[in-house]
């Protein structure tokens, strides 16, 4: 190759793979941690949760129905199946890092396993119009029955 | 001999970038009880470390070329307020 500039450029090169490098660790990451994240248990119990102005409402495996209350028991694994009757919501527990839009005509899927008993708040995490900052709900996680 | 290069570079990414799916997607095998807030904060502040150290990096390569592109200038000379003394 002709050098133009008339200098030694390694150092760029050293910069060129040192920038890639650190690029392949994110990605590497990243993808790890989706991966992970993705990953559904066997055993997961599925629970229907269903978001509309301005309420949410969950359906367990047995039929039984709840309204802005969600309760499950800790050391279970549980998908929710996200939907929405009417515009974007978001489905949110913030303390367990659940976060999945809910989009009418569609089904998302997200799952998490609570590890310890307590209440958690569910909130509306996408601007579904004038009552969206109420959309609120309770998660409980209750002791192990067994 | 530059065109062989691009062209082996896009290559390489799209044998590579397939292959890294493949290797770390979700199969259809059940995964394992794990505490996504872990795993999500822990990207997280590693990701910030990341973007921290290459800023810092970056920007230092920059205020030093900069600096040193300055002090090269052949008019970059103390003025008699700052001493003569070089």
């Amino acid at each position: 190759m002709v050098k133009l500039s008339g200098h030694s450029n390694w150092p760029e090169w050293i910069y060129v793979g040192v920038v890639i490098a650190l690029m392949c660790w994110v990605g590497a990451e990243a993808w790890e941690a989706e991966r992970l994240v993705e990953h559904v248990p066997a055993d997961v119990e599925i629970i229907k949760v269903v978001g509309q102005q301005w309420f949410w409402t969950f359906e367990h495996e047995d039929g039984t129905k709840e309204i802005g209350e969600l309760h499950v028991e800790a050391g279970k694994a549980y998908k929710f199946e996200i939907h929405s009757t009417d515009v974007i919501h978001s489905f949110n527990i913030h303390d367990y890092v659940v976060l999945m839009d809910a989009v009418p005509g569609r089904v998302n899927t997200v799952w998490f396993a609570p590890d310890q008993p307590g209440t958690h708040d569910i909130q509306c995490r996408e601007y579904c119009g004038l009552i969206h900052y109420n959309m609120r709900g309770t998660l409980i996680v209750e002791e192990p029955t067994h | 001999m530059k065109s062989i290069i691009g062209l082996f570079l896009v290559l390489a990414v799209l044998v590579i970038v397939p292959a890294v799916d493949l290797a770390f997607a979700a199969g259809d095998e059940p995964g394992e009880y794990l505490d996504r807030r872990v795993i999500i904060w822990n990207l997280f502040f590693r990701m910030m470390t990341i973007a921290f150290v290459v800023g810092a990096v970056v920007s230092g390569t920059i205020i030093w070329q900069v600096w040193r592109f300055r002090e090269s200038h052949p008019k970059a000379k103390p003025t008699p307020y700052e001493g003569t003394d070089w």
